[in-house]
């Protein structure tokens, strides 16, 4: 890797200063996976790192509020989602999708805040996140503000995120008594190889009908997207599988999927249609 | 731009330890220029396959994809750090008497990543083996025989 500087603040409010709204070559680096990826291949050369290793507090922490909405510190590596039993009891589609997100020593490392803000729409979370009705917490000079998960991935490694902001947390809010989610992935090269598709789904149901559903999908498209065709194919309809066909149907017209060494174009439309149902079976019956 | 070298001290294979490292230095190369130390080596240097594998505060990493600014305070310990003196750790000792491996370049990240597994779950299934193995690759495949190396060290340190 080419040199660069490394700054190391001690608090959320030293890391934003330290942060350059005008100078792409200046970042933020918290477990540095996804990062130093890109810089061994020489797809991002920093003039300027700020770690995030020595901030501590709310940015390291998983907690259930008094409203019941599960927060996720920025800070927290994949692993302690994994692992954590409040995520497991308020969302456990999340610990489920952990579990095979890559391999123990990048789930060691890597955030969950730098899992969501880089953008890169082949994470597996995102959509999840999107489906579960997740809200981001953003940090910077002008205060804070609250950003959907729907919101937040704004183009092909690209997020809503301003330069000289930093993600705080996620948090999950109380799940109703009547819903379920679940994430489904296929990975195309081998079993654990990053996902050439990923849809989440979750749905509300009452007596064996859909209330309504929020399905999202990810790593075929530019970005994790919501599937509004799909949504409104299923709302209403009962939850025996064949019901889930039209919903499938709807999602592989409506999605736009980027051809790539893991797919065609219309091999991935395919697949989204296979997983829309998967996701849909999954949700309902768990 | 010249690199900025920095100071930093740790804790190497329970030695108090202190080093010169440029931002950009990964813990791979921190280790092999500084310690001669070349347990941990750099195959994939993406995360995928294991063979750079050190412990950094009680968890594994890819030190392929891990600053070595970051190995600041930590505590470090690598496969080199495993035997006392000339006596082997019992997963070490179970890859040895399994042959558990062919050309043996995996096999230091895979012993490192044993002993992790071996540490959360005393008894793991075929299964849980595989999968929590599934980041560490062997091109010799000799597979087979590190399932039947971790059965076996788990075997010994139950009677531990
Ligand atoms: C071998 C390998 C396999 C992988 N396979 C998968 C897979 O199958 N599925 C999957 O979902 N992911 C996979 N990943 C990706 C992994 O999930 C990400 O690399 C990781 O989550 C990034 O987290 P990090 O803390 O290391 O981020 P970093 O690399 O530190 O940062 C990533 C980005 O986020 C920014 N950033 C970090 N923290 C913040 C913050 N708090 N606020 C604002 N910006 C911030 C950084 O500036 C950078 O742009 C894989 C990674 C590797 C190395
Ligand atoms: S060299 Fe680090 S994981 Fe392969
Ligand atoms: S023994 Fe040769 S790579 Fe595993």
């Amino acid at each position: 890797m080419i040199p660069f500087d490394l700054q190391e603040p001690a608090s959320l409010a030293e890391a934003i200063a330290l942060l350059d709204p005008d100078d792409p070559s200046v970042r933020p680096v918290a477990g540095g996976t996804a990062l130093m990826l890109m810089m061994k291949a020489g797809l991002f050369q920093p003039t300027r790192l700020i770690s995030l290793r020595r901030l501590e507090g709310d940015l390291r922490r998983v907690h259930v509020d008094e409203h019941g909405d599960l927060h996720l510190g920025a800070l927290v590596p994949l692993s302690k989602l994994e692992l954590s039993p409040l995520v497991a009891e308020h969302a456990p589609a999340v610990s489920e999708t952990c579990r095979t997100l890559s391999n123990v020593r990048v789930r060691n490392v890597a955030t969950l805040g730098g899992h969501v803000a880089h953008g890169d729409p082949h994470m597996d979370l995102p959509p999840l996140l999107i489906a579960l009705g997740a809200r981001a917490r953003a940090v910077g000079p002008r205060g804070e503000r609250w950003i959907d998960a729907a919101d937040l991935f704004v183009g092909y490694y690209q997020t809503a995120l301003e330069r000289d902001e930093l993600l705080a947390e996620i948090v999950i809010p109380a799940p109703s008594p009547d819903s379920s989610a679940a994430y489904v992935k296929f990975t195309a090269l081998s079993a654990d190889d990053w996902p050439a598709v990923g849809v989440a789904a979750a749905v509300r149901r009452r007596e064996g009908v859909i209330l309504d559903a929020v399905l999202a999908v990810s790593a075929a498209t530019e970005k994790p997207i919501r599937l509004a065709a799909a949504e409104a194919a299923i709302r209403g309809k009962s939850t025996s599988s064949g019901s889930f066909d039209e919903a499938a149907e709807a999602a592989a017209h409506e999605v736009e999927p980027l051809a790539d060494i893991r797919g065609s174009t219309a091999y991935k439309r395919e697949m989204v249609r296979v997983h829309v149902r998967r996701a849909l079976i999954k949700a309902s019956h768990s | 731009m010249s690199p900025q070298l920095r100071h930093i001290s740790f804790t190497l294979n329970g030695n108090s330890v202190t080093a010169e490292v440029a931002p950009h230095h990964t813990l791979v190369e921190m280790l092999q220029e500084q310690f001669h130390l070349y347990g941990a080596r750099e195959s994939c240097g993406q995360g995928l396959c294991g063979c750079c594998t050190v412990i950094v505060n009680g968890r594994s990493v890819s030190g392929c994809l891990y600053l070595a600014a970051f190995a600041d305070q930590a505590n470090i310990v690598t496969v080199e750090g495993l035997a006392k003196g000339e006596q082997l750790d019992p997963v070490q000792e179970a890859f040895v008497s399994c042959s558990g491996f062919q050309c043996g370049f995996c096999t230091s990240g895979f012993i490192l990543m044993v002993n992790q597994l071996l540490e959360k779950n005393a008894n793991p299934t075929e299964d849980e083996i595989r999968h929590y193995l599934s980041g560490n690759l062997c091109r010799c495949a000799t597979y087979p025989d590190i399932i039947s190396a971790v059965h076996a060290a788990a075997t010994t340190l139950r009677k531990e």
